[in-house]
């Protein structure tokens, strides 16, 4: 279980360096892969932080195809966005959207009608560092690939999500994306869309398939539910339906997240797989 | 000769457009057309994964454009299909390292002994996007029956048409069930919204993970549905009039949009 950073010495008036209040961390979710639910778990963990009592910021990154507002239902109400706020066309607080239904979660949203190489990483960094000390938790949506857009939403994270599904080619993406972050970082994963009927018949990789090549820190396992879609469509996450299993899901990594004791969540999904074939994975170049 | 190029695209990613390149590819080639597919998903390709030919990449796009190796000596020949081949993107690189123009001469190329050059797009409209269009002259958009696919998808037809490419849709993933209880958009609530011709509408099938998985297209196995589907849109792009199948009733072909499609 990770720990909040130690606390940050920030600069007092005169200059000399003064114990800040504990900053809030500040987390990219991420995968190479497009589609595997980095926006959805955004999203949905968010809501859970929040409901938790955290005070949650979700930053969408996917400058020029932007949907984490789509998600949370907060479309209309986006009146600027990350790149207004970065170059001083608006203030934090005029971007910041709160959430309709939790007055703890805010959304920063990206622009639609701008490109990724637009945002100046070292002004990224200034931002999360920014919102680390209004928020317990900053959660980064990362968009699929690993260029521009990829550097600017780690840039200023402490902490790394990895958010995979059960698919080769989703695994070899996130494969490469952990080698691009920094080396001393711990990136934690999650497991998206498992069906275990799937992987029974042996149609699907296991969870200890896609860990046996990612070797992280398992922080969670979905199972794949056609209620998301839904939710997503109608942008009200599931992490707030209570009698949601894929919400019971997030609102138990929301738990973790948080520091509380809890188990990772995990399907139901009986051992075997298809590990064996995952040895063509790798092979040729690399 | 010169083939058709074809740039298969999406924006979002996720919703299917390396399964699209693989299986339109390859039900083309069934149909004894000499088609040769791109990956340009340069750092994090998988159109060879889905193809089943990982093992079997000697020189990649990038080494082409640098010069490093003959355009030749880098397309993969299928071992199942005679007359496609593919030539993959680099894993260690990044997308800058193709510029548009050329990506654009790779494409030209490739048409001069090619029916048809089918472009597998990265997720995004960022340069690879750009790159991976500079080569096409003609565009098929793939999109899911889902909120934000479609926005991205209306993002990338704006993109498509202000670069004066044609396009065409793929309504990909579609769950008739879903559709009938009002929890998924039909078909033609999609092409409403996006206003582009309708190329081929596939439904989800949990077939096509294992499939990818193992690198063998759908399309190999003439039994499934998802092949005759494949081969409807390989006959649409080749012009052919092809009615949309009728899921519900097998046999019958009704008007389009007022009973579940497919095809």
């Amino acid at each position: 279980m990770q720990a909040f950073d130690t606390p940050v010495p920030v600069p007092g008036p005169d200059g000399a360096a003064v114990p800040a209040v504990t900053r809030g961390r500040a987390i990219v979710i991420t995968s190479g892969k497009g589609g595997v639910g980095k926006t959805t778990t955004t999203a949905n963990v968010g809501a859970a932080l929040a409901a938790l009592g955290k005070r949650v910021v979700l930053v969408d990154a996917d400058v020029g195809l932007r949907n984490l507002d789509i998600v949370l239902g907060l479309e209309s109400r986006v009146k600027h966005h990350l790149l207004d706020v970065l170059e001083d066309k608006a203030t934090l607080d005029e971007a910041l959207v709160r959430d309709k239904r939790s007055e703890n979660l805010y959304l920063l949203a990206a622009a639609q009608t701008r490109e990724k190489e637009d945002v100046v990483t070292t002004q990224m960094k200034a931002l999360i560092e920014d919102l680390r000390g209004r928020f317990d938790f900053v959660l980064i949506d990362c968009p699929a690939g690993i260029e521009m857009g990829f550097r600017n939403a780690v840039a200023g994270a402490q902490h790394a999500i990895i958010v995979c599904t059960p698919e080769v080619s989703a695994v070899r993406d996130a494969d490469r994306v952990v080698g691009l972050l920094p080396s001393d970082w711990r990136p934690e994963l999650i497991v998206n869309r498992v069906r275990p009927l799937l992987v029974k018949k042996g149609k699907m990789l296991s969870v200890e398939d896609v860990n046996g090549i990612l070797r992280l820190p398992l922080l969670g396992e979905i199972a794949d539910e056609p209620g998301v879609i839904v939710a997503t469509n109608k942008g009200v996450p599931l992490a707030l339906d209570p009698t949601s299993e894929t919400g019971a899901a997030y609102r138990t990594i929301a738990a973790k997240l948080a520091g509380k004791k809890v188990a990772a969540p995990t399907v139901k999904a009986p051992s075997g797989g298809l590990f064996g074939k995952l040895g063509t994975l790798f092979g040729g170049r690399a | 000769m010169s083939g058709r190029r074809i740039v298969i695209t999406s924006g979002k990613g996720g919703v299917g457009k390396t399964t699209t390149t693989a299986n339109v590819g390859a039900a083309l080639a069934k149909r004894r057309r000499k088609v040769v597919l791109v990956d340009t998903d340069i750092g994090l390709r998988n159109l060879d994964l889905v193809l089943g030919v990982e093992k079997r990449i000697v020189f990649d796009l990038v080494e082409v454009v640098e010069g490093r190796c003959q355009l030749r000596q880098a397309l993969i020949k299928d071992k199942r299909f005679e007359s496609l081949s593919m030539l993959a993107a680099a894993q260690t690189r990044e997308k800058e390292a193709v510029s548009e123009e050329a990506m654009a001469r790779v494409i030209e190329e490739l048409a001069e002994s090619n029916d048809f050059v089918i472009i597998d797009c990265p997720a995004g409209i960022e340069h690879g996007f750009r790159a991976a269009i500079a080569g096409a002259r003609e565009a098929i958009v793939v999109t899911t029956p889902e909120v934000s696919a479609i926005r991205d998808a209306d993002r990338v037809v704006g993109k498509l048409t202000a670069a004066g490419i044609p396009l065409r849709l793929i309504v990909n993933r579609i769950r008739p069930e879903m559709v009938k209880n009002g929890d998924m958009m039909s078909v033609e609530d999609v092409c409403e919204v996006l206003q582009a011709e309708l190329l081929g509408i596939v439904p989800d099938d949990e077939e096509v993970i294992d499939t990818t998985n193992r690198g063998e297209p759908i399309v190999l196995d003439d039994t499934k549905r998802l092949a005759t589907i494949y081969d409807k849109i390989a006959r649409r792009l080749e012009g052919e009039i092809v009615p949309f199948t009728n899921l519900d009733t097998p046999g019958l072909f009704g008007r389009l949009f007022t009973m579940f499609k497919a095809g």
